[in-house]
């Protein structure tokens, strides 16, 4: 049986997928996921969980958003006074949300027009 | 996916387990990673004796350390091309054992002496990091991120061997002789590491149109000596005469194909020297003592999820 491995470097950090390995059960799945994925890297937490227990969706299938105008329901579309601290915090993931994706759509741009 | 849409397709981590691929590319790239999962397996082979012959404890800690690595680094390897659909970890370890499984010419060479030891963890180990990092840009995804994690540990190893070989020359004459005596056996192999040139190699122009391969044997081979003959010459090595290595105006290295033994290299890669049996019989002797670990993990998975199919061990 395969079991999907997930690292956790620092405490707060997030569990992300760093590979996979074979095992009868979820105990040595555990064993066998510290002694090949946790041995070196420094790790706080690891995750095992059945491959087959693992959905996917991604961008072939489904529209993630961010395609069509939605400024509306943004922060930053509504910036004329200086806001609370913790406003302007959100405003500030928002606008950097919205950079990331403007450089994702350009990648996917130019590689459609190959 | 056809083969000429791999081919447009293929850059750095372009495929994935999710994608639809032809035969040809799965073919190709498990041919690849299962050598490279074996190499690991038999080198870790190759060096575990020098755990016990480790003049210290330090060096004992290191060099279990780095067995204990490379065991990881064809672990994680198997999954890799496992991943491809094509064999199962069980099959290749069963084809390495059986003497089918391809693996790296170095490794079919015993080792005798403690002196041998900077020859695959520096050298060796150097040559297959500059491959492997080289590697971390392969199509194939899963392969990539094992990659991430081998050179990650490879680092220790090479730098470690490069503690031998400083400690070795710095050492009694008698130890300087012997190093140079065992660097003079491993050179012409070592060289041999990066294979010959290019258009000798069947495999060689596929793996790289698809980009499961990213750079040419050449390439790696003039990176490798542009690195290490310095290195070897700061530590007292004398490089030897045969094969003629040339300079080129540009600072990169030529070697004289003539000077090298290629029958005995092609007998190795058909696993027909006398050190393949030797390694090969010694891995399938390891690999039956265990048989019975294999076995209670498989029942202890059946029992576990009621299921016939037994893969825990394989
Ligand atoms: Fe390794
Ligand atoms: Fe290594």
């Amino acid at each position: 049986m395969i079991w999907e491995v997930f690292r956790q470097e620092n405490a707060g950090d997030y569990h992300e997928h760093c590979g996979n390995v074979h095992a009868p059960d979820r105990e040595m799945a555990l064993m066998f996921a510290e002694v090949q994925h946790a041995r070196r890297k420094p790790t706080n937490s690891l995750w095992v969980a059945p491959k087959d227990e693992i959905g996917e969706v991604d961008t072939e299938d489904a529209k993630f958003g961010g395609t069509t105008d939605k400024s509306y329901r943004w922060a930053v579309t509504y910036d004329f006074e200086a806001a609370a601290s913790e406003v302007e915090e959100s405003t500030d993931e928002q606008a950097e949300a919205d950079r990331r994706r403007k450089v994702q759509q350009e990648k996917q741009e130019a590689q459609g027009g190959d | 996916m056809d083969i000429e849409e791999v081919k447009r397709r293929a850059g750095p981590r372009e495929f994935s387990p999710k994608d639809d691929l032809p035969e040809e590319y799965r073919k190709a790239a498990t041919r690849m990673i299962q050598f490279h999962a074996n190499s690991e397996i038999m080198g870790a082979y190759l060096e575990r004796p020098f755990i016990r012959e480790a003049p210290s404890l330090d060096r004992k800690l290191a060099c279990s350390a780095k067995v204990q690595d490379e065991i990881g680094h064809g672990q994680l390897l198997y999954r890799a091309a496992e991943s491809l659909g094509l064999k199962t970890r069980d099959e290749m370890l069963d084809e390495l054992a059986n003497g089918e499984g391809k693996f790296l010419n170095c490794f079919h060479y015993p080792m005798e002496s403690w002196v041998e030891t900077p020859m695959i963890a520096f050298f060796v180990d150097g040559a297959a990091m500059r491959r492997q990092a080289t590697l971390k840009r392969t199509s194939w995804e899963p392969y990539a991120h094992a990659m991430d994690k081998v050179c990650f540990e490879e680092g220790f190893h090479v730098k470690h061997g490069e503690a031998i070989l400083h400690e070795l020359m710095t050492g009694s004459k008698k130890e300087q002789e012997m190093t140079q005596e065992a660097f003079e056996v491993w050179w012409p192999r070592i060289i041999q590491f990066f294979g010959p040139t290019n258009d000798k190699s069947t495999h060689h122009g596929f793996a790289s149109e698809v980009g499961l391969k990213q750079m040419g044997n050449d390439e790696l081979r003039t990176a490798f000596l542009n690195a290490y003959i310095p290195k070897a010459e700061k530590y007292g090595l004398e490089i030897p005469d045969e094969p003629r290595i040339r300079k080129n105006d540009d600072g990169t290295y030529e070697v004289v194909e003539e000077d090298l033994d290629w029958d005995e290299f092609f007998t190795i890669a058909k696993n027909d020297y006398d050190g393949s049996h030797q390694q090969i019989n010694g891995r399938q002797k390891a690999q039956e003592a265990v048989d019975w670990v294999r076995e209670v993990l498989d029942e202890h998975e059946a029992r576990e999820f009621g299921s016939t199919q037994q893969q825990a061990a394989d």
